[in-house]
């Protein structure tokens, strides 16, 4: 397998597509050129957050309080993160959408297959939480933004998009 | 730690006046109207019995999330105010939300720290800042649009109107005495809804009207 580049433009469009308001947000390396198209969006606002563990109970205020958010971190932030995914995001019952890139990972192999412990246990680290997650290894798969929150709406939880290789 | 467990003494061992917790959120309740109060750790408890309502959002099993979830609702209902009542110990898990909440700038936000310096709900074990730590400073710091600090509730109560009406995001630092609440946690049987899961969809149907 080969992990491709996503154009920022798709990947935001996707975002958009999706419906998505807010983005809650600790700044990605791996998707700053997304970063510099969002930060100058005029119908998605983005809330700059401290740390990624902050952001989860940002992202759940902003759907209780009746938006649609989208949080977009980095693998790091997800290790941050887990408290509050399980006390807000599981325990909650609330659909948010974590859109995480794994920074560092060698387009050529699984994630699982690595060398930078950070991209490996990542998916591992989901499925413990019992939190889906789709791979977005290239511009075709992207339909899995808008289908994401579907499957956060059915299920009642989060559910974690995987950004593959540095967006272009 | 001894002088600040004394309920009779109003001063801790800095010197400090701390009032008590239920006087000082009965200043806050008598002003009770539309609000969204995010509560948290043993003033929640206390908020709870004074002002009862669909829009109470309490911070069940997460601590130092207050902040962050008051942030979000307030971003999203910008026409109605949001009160944060934070734990002093809470805060310090999140103390980055103070920059998070100052750059977001919410001028409906009003964030209240209940300040004992102690971690109440364990048996109050002192903060590592022991009783030092000044959120008011940490706050103006930040960036918030304003601070106050009290630890006499006549005159929290003198100030709280002006402090109410002006543009947020605003701290308050209240100064209060430990209760000496501690909660021991029970066995959750298999199945259970989380109460954090139970205790949002209400204020959300409120929200949403």
């Amino acid at each position: 397998m080969t992990a491709q580049s996503i154009p920022a433009d798709l990947l935001l469009a996707a975002i958009r597509e999706a419906g998505v308001q807010d983005v809650v947000l600790v700044p990605d390396t791996h998707q700053r050129t997304v970063l510099d198209l969002l930060m100058d969006d005029e119908q998605i606002r983005t809330v700059h957050c401290s740390t990624e563990d902050e952001a989860v109970a940002v992202a759940a205020g902003l759907i209780i309080g009746g938006r649609r958010p989208m949080m977009q971190i980095q693998h790091a932030g997800l290790y941050a993160s887990v408290n509050n995914l399980r006390g807000v995001a599981l325990d909650g019952r609330l659909p948010i959408v974590l859109l995480i890139g794994l920074l560092g990972r060698d387009p050529e192999l699984e994630p699982e297959q690595d060398g930078s412990s950070m991209v490996r246990l990542c998916r591992p680290l989901l499925e413990t939480l019992d939190i889906p997650s789709h791979l977005l290894d290239g511009p075709d798969d992207l339909h899995h933004v808008a289908e994401a929150f579907d499957q956060a709406a059915e299920r009642n939880g989060p559910v974690a998009l995987l950004v593959g290789a540095p967006t272009s | 730690m001894s002088e600040m467990t004394d309920q009779n003494d109003d001063r801790d061992n800095n010197s400090r006046q701390r009032m008590s917790v239920e006087s000082a959120l009965d200043v806050l309740a008598r002003r009770r109207d539309d609000q969204v109060v995010v509560g948290t750790m043993t003033a929640n408890g206390v908020w709870r019995e004074k002002s009862p309502s669909d829009l109470n959002l309490p911070v069940l099993g997460f601590m130092g999330g207050a902040s962050g979830l008051g942030l979000g609702v307030a971003l999203s209902q910008p026409d109605r105010d949001v009160w944060v009542i934070d734990g002093d110990g809470s805060l310090m898990m999140q103390l980055g939300s103070l920059g998070t909440v100052a750059g977001a700038a919410p001028g409906n936000l009003v964030h209240i720290v209940v300040h004992n310096g102690v971690y109440e709900t364990s048996g109050s074990q002192p903060l590592p800042s022991q009783q030092r730590i000044d959120f008011a400073k940490m706050a103006e710091g930040a960036g918030y649009a304003q601070t106050a600090s009290f630890g006499d509730a006549e005159q929290f109560d003198a100030a709280i109107d002006e402090l109410l009406a002006a543009d947020g995001p605003t701290l308050i630092q209240l100064y209060t005495r430990p209760g000496g609440r501690f909660y021991t946690a029970r066995p959750t049987p298999p199945g259970s809804t989380p109460a954090f899961a139970r205790m949002w969809p209400p204020v959300a149907e409120a929200l949403a009207k």
